[in-house]
């Protein structure tokens, strides 16, 4: 092709704004806090196909409009499946990590955006756990994690669930796994 | 997946798909970047004697671009834009990924450079740019945010040769 010079100088004038806590996990995949109406341009460059909402409540309605003019599908990971209390502090249970990975390990969902409601403990917690399913040593893992857990630092509760997450609990798939899953 | 340990290195993340950030490699990490399949890597700083390193770039035949610049310490050593530029001329060029960006801890110095990339390339808004820089670098380097928000450049590159995720106004 022949080359085609193009002057860069200045930013593109449509400004946009990730959500909070937001950042590319691996191909395709990203991570956040909960999206809000500013977000939204954002978002829609990021193309995406699947959500998982690792959180206990129902997202904000302007979140789910804009989900749903998108035509994206939504999962609900976080919901405690055996009913009673959902409080927000809560960690997740094994089965929301479970199903939030099997969501994240069939490439047939990408582009996908991982979050819950500030993007810090409970989104922190599937990426740690996608993490050691990819060979991570786990100070590193705790490093990545506590980089989104703001001034209050990283929880105790969250890191021992990334330690104690079983690998073996979760089924690869090679032929819908995303590639860098496969090495 | 094998049952190997991947060590990737210090404030290692993506940037974008095939972009990726981290403070220096050392030999523990070498089976973690051998992962990443990565073509070029550009170090930005000024450490000169990291032999084995430089062995392993050799042998893995990675492209290896050393961009010479000491640490910022405000207000005698400052950022260098004629660096900037260098590291972004080999960013927009598509040939060259996948890329490592890092500096020795992967804080301010790639923090700086992954700040330009947001604003020039992407037009993220300064506050998620600020943010995000400040993940890394842990509430130091007020300057090299400065240095972020009132860089200019002007960079002639091949259009066909653009990374995906740069938006250009149209116009």
């Amino acid at each position: 092709m022949e080359p085609q010079t193009v002057t860069i100088s200045k930013p593109p004038r449509m400004r946009i704004v990730p959500p909070l806590n937001f950042c590319p996990v691996e191909r395709q995949l990203y991570r956040s806090g909960q999206p809000s109406k500013i977000n939204f341009e954002f978002l829609q460059q990021l193309h995406l196909k699947t959500i998982v909402w690792l959180a206990s409540e129902d997202p904000i309605d302007e979140f789910l409009e804009f989900v749903e003019d998108e035509q994206i599908e939504l999962h609900f990971a976080g919901i405690n499946p055996d009913g009673g209390d959902n409080n927000p502090w809560d960690g997740l249970t094994e089965s929301s990590i479970g199903q939030a990975l099997e969501v994240i390990v069939n490439k047939d969902n990408y582009p996908l955006l991982v979050c819950c409601g500030m993007g810090r403990h409970r989104t922190g917690t599937v990426i740690g756990c996608l993490r050691r399913l990819q060979g991570w040593n786990l100070a590193s893992v705790s490093e990545e994690y506590r980089r989104f857990t703001g001034s209050r630092g990283g929880r105790v509760l969250v890191e021992l669930l990334i330690e104690a997450f079983d690998k073996s609990t979760i089924t690869v798939d090679e032929s819908t796994a995303p590639e860098w899953l496969l090495k | 997946m094998s049952d190997t340990i991947y060590v990737p290195p210090l404030n290692f993340a993506l940037v974008e798909d095939k972009i990726y950030r981290s403070g220096h490699p050392v030999p523990k990490n070498f089976p973690f970047l051998k992962t990443l399949k990565l073509k070029t890597v550009i170090y930005i700083g000024d450490k000169e004697d990291n032999y084995e390193y430089y062995d392993f770039l050799k042998q893995e035949g990675i492209e290896f671009k050393y961009l010479k610049m000491k640490s910022p310490k405000e207000p005698f050593v400052m950022n260098d834009p004629k660096i900037m530029n260098d590291a972004l001329s080999i960013i927009l060029n598509v040939e060259n990924y996948p890329i490592l960006i890092h500096s020795n801890k992967g804080k301010h110095r790639v923090g700086v450079l992954v700040g330009i990339l947001r604003k020039l390339l992407q037009g993220w808004s300064l506050t998620g740019i600020f943010t995000e820089y400040d993940k890394y670098a842990g509430g130091k380097g007020e300057s090299d945010m400065e240095f972020i928000e009132i860089f200019e450049t002007k960079l002639e590159v091949d259009r066909n040769k653009l990374p995906f995720y740069v938006r250009l106004d149209t116009t």
